[in-house]
């Protein structure tokens, strides 16, 4: 589940895929996690590896109610409890590799597969990159994991989904009426 | 490790083998697998030769997974041991052929390393000898027959995952056998080092591989990749297949520049569209092809520079023209060779001539489009080809001409033009389609000025502010030479002259304000002055370009771009004026500080602005022809600023005041000024600003753009403008604060300031912000501004406004969307007292401000409809009769009447109606609140829609229904919370009326609170409702322990009217069939036929006394239509017709019921009762209480005396000692009336005489004393004489007779006769 701060999004996904019990990690691709501030001029800015818990006790700090009300503070605590701190993709490649990798936003599934090419692909193994376009606020992102839960319990139920990942394309785009695009690439 | 082998170990590994051979289930065998294999990767070669076959043997295994695994750990032992290959590969060739497709492919990944390491050894062992080990050549052989096995497998039609490998395969393989540029040309002097194999070690000088020989294999491969990508094979591929061939070769491309010329026209020629193979999904492949040739733009080898611009154009088609050309910019720093920025420029410039021919082209689109009258105009325009050929000379005449006044140009003021240029034409939207248009529009002068209005006119005020926004990129943003200056401005007040001469001052208002704002307006203007032919103008603007892109002179090109940068210079009129008036200023003014502002803030308003400009312009057209051409001894920017001040102080005296003001700059201008100020400013050499300053800066900027616009809005005409006002004020970075600004001034005068088409405005511009962001955290900020926002405003509103003003609910109505806390403070205005902190301000008035806002929100706003339905639903169980009577109106009257949302009414009102009934012992409630004050109905009942007509022929419930409830009794402390809980519900009933059922079955579970809050409503709710049929149908089947309930109900609807026939049938039946209670048909009894209701008598004397009463009045009294049902001597007589025994009523009850009618004696008169009395003496057998009411009526009327004698005698005659009980009260009543009745008694039989004389001794005396008398003696018979002993010598014996006879029934008589007695005593008295 990759997004640009691993914040939200992918977050979301990863907190829903999680609870059902798949072997999934989150990622971001931005080169900051940025989180809302009072103003758009002043966001707040994290590094990679900040854990969750630090940026909620900063938050909290600074403006309770300003981050109850847009949400900020609840993701966190959602966040926090489903691991320690934002992970970058780019630097994900002792990891391990995946089967498959979602991301929500175009730009990120661009970052995404120039970063899987740029890496040494040794393994030559296929990894199937998804993007589903999600917008970036709280309530897109539930819908979003949701889907996302329901296309990989698809991939999941197929025996290898090189053979048949364009019919469960098809079939979704059909029945959720949204727009997917996916490509491959190796490890 | 070392030769020999650790026997434990080797021992260890067998188990482990056995074990993973033996093992069932597929977890743990996996896992040993897992442990075997890495045991077995750290044994040496020796002890793996062994156990290899053990190895092959697991892939004999059924399941997959196992297989996958052993395959790996085959291959894994191969690639540490290349000795193994001839023995792994053939293993690895029957694996390809594995029905499990992920064994198969783990099966070439394999391949692939092993194929690499083959290769790379037995190359470097070439290099060093020129003998090969024999192993060496066979492990090589078994990895070419390995490698021909997979590629047929990669170029075999069929689809599936083990193809994708395949490829993947061959692509490793050309890579292989092809040099890379990049790699080092060397091999390694160690064997160790990790470096990347490269074919160019070989270099011809090895025994065994042919580089050449392998570059044709290779080449080959490429083009059998390349083929299946070309029309019609790319056809029948999968898209994961297409996908994977793009970007396989986009890497070879990238990696090998050397093929680029092979693929890249393969790749640019796939068309999209057309590997639409299973209908929708293209957007995969077509992304990859996007980024595989954004990749290949990116390599910055030579062989790869040609193919650049169609790269771009094909991406340019793909609408990734931003990333590419930062792509491009990259791949320029990276290079940064002289050659190559020329490149770029040219190619930069190329695309930006082809999109303004496109623009220019839209444009004249556009114009047909708003359907101007002077169309033949356009058709003459329109007219593009045959014009062309005519202009063409004259054009380029005409560039070159100002290549040469424009010598002077520096290069520096090209690439600036660049950089401005290029952000603009990287969106070409609907935006710039319009700024084009504008531009052809006004360049067409005078007999465009009706399609430009029209076109002003007929776009949105939006979308124009969003042109004007648009069309400030165009501005310069860096202070143009001096020189150039004065030429230009030269070439502008002749313009002005020259338009003046021609158009009338009006238009020229216009185009010289349009053309502030619209370079290539000003261009155009400018090229106007030279070519005569005003009709081609928009036309040389075109063709110029076309030239330019025809030709692939670079002068040419060098010419259009100083054009383009004299065009973009033009609009710096303005500017220009802008360091001339700082002088000044700062001189007289220090502490601002800030040049150019001032000349905004001292604009008074657009309209005088305008024509201040114009005027500037005729006095600089005067001033030009005074001084001739002599400009040189005067410069224009001296002339300018003293014009304008006396101008300033001609039309504005406010302006005046600041002396320095330099009006000369239009409103237009000023609105451009605060935009692109950061920018030139910045650049300025009079002041560097810091972040901070900057921040003010822009913020005075804005408060003058606010200043100015209040003095707008006395000319009018601010529209268009406020959009403009509320784009800036959401546009400018510091946003919250110029936000807090414009509020402020919004509120400062909401309805004179046009307050609520600015907020919608900003409001909307915010919410598409928060909308369209895809990015969390600027959404998120937008969103809360918004709310900030809206919040803002609408709490103004709520606090300054009187409660009658509608701008609140217009704003709510109307606004984007309503954030939670705007609810709320809505919820606060219709339920004050929710939150602690509700002031005593929220009067009645403003409960009905909210309520109507919530009204108008239900209608208008269904996505938030139940949330306003809620505020409208607790406000109907508030605590406050008054702001629950409002709520309630609102609700029943308006609300339930919508269908959509009438159920969930329904629901919520029983809810409460059920939570009244259940709470035990209510808390009590602040009854003093009760407020009854006259409302302002209007308030909700004027907006006029379409249920009101439904809601004016129900019965809307009057403010006295509601106010009824109000009556203050409450003696249990939880009537008003019953109340509270129910009012809602009763007034739904009104509306739909079988809900009243529900009031029905919870009635008799409720509590005596609830039962009297219920019959307070019922008569006002009852007749309210009516009859209908569905409170027929709940009468006709009340559920039990609802009598009461009934009964009032009863009542209520017998009040005064007369009750339908179906009522009365309804009652009747119910009567007959479930409740025997008569006492429902007591509120129908004067309705009722008379035999019916003599038919009911017993059971009405049955009733409780005070019932029977009521009863009898409601007969007697009848309704006032049809009369008395019963007269009153109907009723005695039919009373007199009970029996008890026949009846089963006790006797007390019939007696009472006679006493009921003897207390009303001005009912029961004398008459009546002697008529009675008459008519019951006739009937046969007597009624039992015949001689009690005898004795009653002597009682209650002694005149009635003689009509009594008249009765007994008739008695007489009727026997009347053979009824013994009537005898005794015969005989009672003699002795009342005597003497009068000793006549009647005289004709009493003398052994009756004897009896009664007897049983009354009090009698026998005076009746002797009577009939002794001679007179009436004389009329005696004997016997009777002898009776009274008149006739001694009979007397003792008919005496001793008369008590033998009567013996046996006389003493029983005599006690009944006492009882009797002692009875009426008590009763008649």
């Amino acid at each position: 589940m990759v997004c640009s701060s691993n914040q939200n999004r992918s977050m979301e996904s990863h907190y829903l895929l999680k609870k059902q019990g798949f072997d999934v990690s989150s990622y971001g691709t931005g080169t900051h996690v940025k989180l809302p501030g009072p103003s758009l001029r002043e966001p707040n800015v994290y590094e990679f590896g900040t854990p969750y818990k630090h940026m909620f006790d900063d938050l909290r700090r600074k403006d309770p109610d300003l981050y109850k009300r847009n949400g900020i503070l609840p993701m966190l605590k959602r966040n926090l409890s489903v691991k320690l701190a934002p992970q970058r993709w780019q630097d994900n490649a002792a990891d391990g590799y995946f089967d498959i990798v979602f991301t929500f936003e175009e730009k990120v599934f661009d970052m995404v597969l120039e970063d899987l090419h740029n890496r040494d692909q040794v393994l030559l193994k296929s990894v199937l990159v998804i993007n589903l376009e999600v917008k970036d606020n709280h309530e897109e992102a539930a819908v979003g994991a949701r889907l996302a839960l329901d296309l990989c319990e698809q991939i999941e139920a197929v025996e290898s989904w090189e053979d048949s990942i364009d019919d469960i394309m098809i079939s979704f785009e059909n029945k959720h009426r949204r727009k997917l695009m996916y490509s491959i690439s190796f490890y | 490790m070392v030769g020999i082998m650790n026997p434990v170990s080797r021992e260890k590994l067998a188990s482990l083998s056995n074990s993973v051979k033996f093992a069932i289930d597929l977890g743990p065998k996996l896992e040993l697998c897992r442990q075997l294999k890495r045991d077995l990767l750290e044994e040496d070669a020796a002890a793996l030769s062994e156990f290899l076959p053990r190895i092959f043997d697991l892939y004999s295994d059924p399941s997959g997974p196992v297989r996958k695994l052993a395959t790996e750990i085959i291959g894994e032992i191969g690639v540490k041991h290349v000795e193994f290959v001839p023995e792994i590969a053939p293993f690895l060739i029957t694996v390809l052929e594995d029905a499990t497709p992920a064994v198969a492919r783990q099966s070439i990944s394999c391949s692939i390393d092993l194929f690499r390491l083959t290769l790379e050894k037995i190359a470097i062992q070439g290099l060093h000898s020129s003998e090969l080990d024999s192993d060496l050549e066979s492990s090589w052989s078994w990895m070419l027959k390995l490698k021909e096995k997979i590629y047929s497998i990669a170029f075999q039609p069929r689809s599936g995952g083990i193809k994708l490998v395949a490829l993947k395969f061959v692509e490793a393989v050309i890579l292989l056998y092809t040099p890379n540029p990049n790699g080092s040309p060397e091999p390694p002097p160690n064997e160790g080092t990790p470096i990347e194999f490269n074919i160019t070690w070989l270099r011809g000088r090895h025994p065994f591989l042919n580089v050449g020989d392998l570059s044709i294999e290779a080449s080959q491969r490429l083009v059998l990749l390349l083929d299946q990508l070309r029309f019609p094979t790319v056809k029948s591929l999968t898209i994961s297949v297409i996908v994977v061939l793009i970007n396989s070769l986009s890497a070879i491309a990238k990696k090998r520049p050397a093929y680029y010329g092979r693929i890249l026209p393969v790749l640019l020629s796939l068309d999209p569209p057309s590997f639409v193979i299973k209908g929708v999904h293209v957007y995969g492949a077509n992304n990859a092809l996007k980024n595989a040739l954004l990749s290949c733009l990116k390599c910055s080898h030579p062989s790869a520079a040609p193919w650049r611009d169609r790269l771009l154009g094909a991406l340019k088609e793909m609408e990734a023209g931003g990333p590419a050309e930062l792509a491009l910019n990259q791949v320029h720093k990276v290079n940064g060779s002289v050659e190559d920025e020329k490149d770029h420029s040219s190619v930069i410039k190329e695309e930006k001539l082809m999109t303004k021919a496109c623009d220019a082209v839209g444009s004249n689109v556009g114009r047909k489009r708003s359907g101007t009258e002077d169309s033949s105009d356009m058709a003459e325009n329109d007219d593009v080809s045959g014009k062309r050929v005519k202009s063409t000379p004259s054009v380029s005449e005409e560039s070159t001409k100002e290549l040469n006044r424009n010598t002077s140009m520096s290069q520096g003021d090209i690439s600036s033009t660049h950089s401005t240029t290029r952000k603009v034409d990287v969106d070409t939207g609907p935006v710039q389609q319009l700024v084009a248009m504008f531009g052809a529009l006004v360049a067409q002068g005078e007999k465009a000025v009706g399609s430009l209005g029209i076109l002003i006119s007929s776009i949105s005020a939006d979308l124009l502010a969003e042109v004007v926004m648009a069309n400030m990129r165009n501005l310069p943003p860096t202070h143009p030479h001096t020189d150039a200056d004065d030429e230009l401005l030269e070439d502008m007040c002749i313009v002005g002259s020259n338009t003046q001469a021609k158009y009338p001052p009006s238009f020229l208002v216009d185009v010289v304000s349009l053309s502030s704002t619209f370079p290539p307006i000003a261009s155009l203007l400018n090229s106007q002055q030279s070519v005569p032919n005003e009709i081609v103008i928009q036309k040389t603007e075109v063709d110029e370009e076309v030239d330019v892109v025809a030709g692939p002179n670079s002068t040419v090109a060098y010419a259009g771009m100083a054009h383009e940068a004299e065009n973009a210079l033009l609009p710096g009129m303005e500017k220009i004026d802008v360091p001339a008036q700082s002088d000044i200023h700062d001189v007289g003014n220090l502490e601002s500080g800030i040049p150019g502002l001032d000349s905004s803030f001292h604009n008074d308003g657009l309209s005088d602005a305008q024509a201040a400009s114009s005027l500037v312009s005729t006095d600089q057209e005067d001033a030009s022809q005074e001084q001739g051409t002599s400009f040189g001894g005067k410069s224009p920017l001296h002339v300018l600023p003293s014009i304008s001040i006396e101008r300033s102080e001609e039309l504005s005296p406010k302006a005046a005041v600041n002396d320095s003001s330099g009006v000369v700059s239009s409103t237009a201008t000023s609105v451009v000024s605060s935009h692109s100020f950061v920018l030139p400013k910045m650049s300025a050499p009079v002041v560097n600003l810091s972040d901070d300053q900057k921040d003010d800066v822009q913020k005075l900027a804005y408060i003058r753009i606010i200043e100015a616009y209040k003095q707008i809005e006395v000319a009018g005409g601010s529209q268009v403008r406020s959009s403009l006002l509320a784009y800036l004020g959401v546009e400018l970075p510091s946003e919250l604060d110029l936000q807090k600004l414009l509020r402020e001034h919004i509120l400062s005068d909401y309805i004179n300031h046009e307050g609520h088409e600015l907020t919608l405005r900003v409001l909307y511009r915010l919410f598409g912000e928060a909308e369209e962001e895809s990015d969390f955290f600027s959404c998120t900020t937008a969103a809360s501004a918004y709310e900030t926002f809206l919040l803002a405003v609408a709490e103004t509103l709520r606090d300054t406004f009187p409660a009658s003003d509608k701008s609140l609910s217009k704003l709510l109505g109307e606004a984007p969307c309503l954030p939670k806390s705007v609810l709320n403070l809505l919820e606060c205005l219709c339920s004050p007292g929710i939150s602690e902190k509700a002031e005593e301000s929220q009067s009645g008035d403003r409960v009905t401000q909210g309520l109507s806002t919530v009204w108008s929100l239900i209608l208008l706003r269904p996505p938030i409809r139940d949330v306003c339905l809620k505020i409208a639903l607790q406000s109907a169980v508030h605590h406050l009769e008054e702001v629950r009577m409002k709520a309630i109106r609102l609700v029943a009257n308006k609300l339930y009447p919508l269908p959509s949302i009438s159920q969930q009414i329904e629901d919520f009102a029983k809810e409460m109606l059920l939570s009244a009934v259940n709470i035990d012992a209510a808390e009590v409630t602040d009854a003093e609140g009760l407020i009854t004050e006259s409302h302002k109905d209007s308030e909700l009942e004027k907006p006029s829609n379409e249920h009101q007509s439904m809601s004016s022929t129900g019965k809307d419930i009057s403010a006295d229904v509601l106010q009824s409830e109000t009556s203050p009794s409450g003696s249990s402390p939880s009537v008003p919370e019953a109340q509270r809980c129910m009012s809602l519900y009763f007034a739904l009933c009104t509306k739909k009326h079988s809900l009243f059922g529900q009031i029905f079955i919870i009635y008799s579970s409720a509590s005596k609170a609830v039962k009297q809050a219920i019959h307070r409503h019922i008569p006002i709710l009852v007749r309210t409702m009516g009859l209908s049929s569905d409170l027929l149908e709940i009468i006709s089947d009340p559920p039990s322990g609802s009598e009461n309930l009934l009964m009032q109900v009863l009542q209520t609807l017998t009040e005064g009217t007369v009750p339908s026939a179906e009522l009365i049938f309804t009652i009747k039946k119910l009567f007959d069939s479930k409740l025997k209670d008569v006492e429902i048909l007591v509120p129908v009894l004067p309705f009722l036929p008379g035999d019916e209701v003599l038919q009911l008598f017993p059971y009405l004397v049955n009733l409780p006394l005070d019932k029977f009463q009521a009863a009898l009045t409601r007969l007697l009294q009848g309704s006032s239509h049809s009369g008395p049902v019963l007269s009153p001597a109907e009723v005695l007589i039919a009373i007199h017709g009970v029996d008890p025994e026949r009846d089963g009523i006790p006797l007390k009850k019939v007696t009472d019921a006679c006493n009921a009618c003897f207390e009303q004696r001005h009912i029961f008169t004398q008459q009546i009762l002697a008529k009675v009395l008459n008519q019951l003496v006739e009937q046969i057998p007597l009624p039992l209480l015949f001689m009690r009411t005898v004795l009653q009526a002597i009682g209650a009327f002694p005149g009635l005396v003689e009509f009594i004698m008249e009765i007994l005698s008739r008695l007489v005659s009727k026997q009347i000692w053979k009824y013994p009980k009537l005898w005794v009260g015969f005989l009672k009543c003699a002795l009342l009336t005597k003497p009068q009745s000793f006549s009647v008694l005289l004709q009493l039989p003398p052994p009756q005489l004897e009896n009664a004389l007897n049983r009354t001794a009090a009698l026998k005396a005076p009746l002797v004393a009577h009939a002794s008398q001679q007179s009436i003696r004389t009329s005696l018979p004997r016997s009777v004489l002898a009776v009274l002993g008149l006739s001694p010598e009979s007397q003792s014996s008919s005496q001793a007779q008369t008590s033998q006879v009567h013996t046996g029934d006389t003493s029983n008589s005599e006690k009944d006769a006492v009882a009797e007695i002692s009875k009426e005593s008590s009763g008649g008295s």
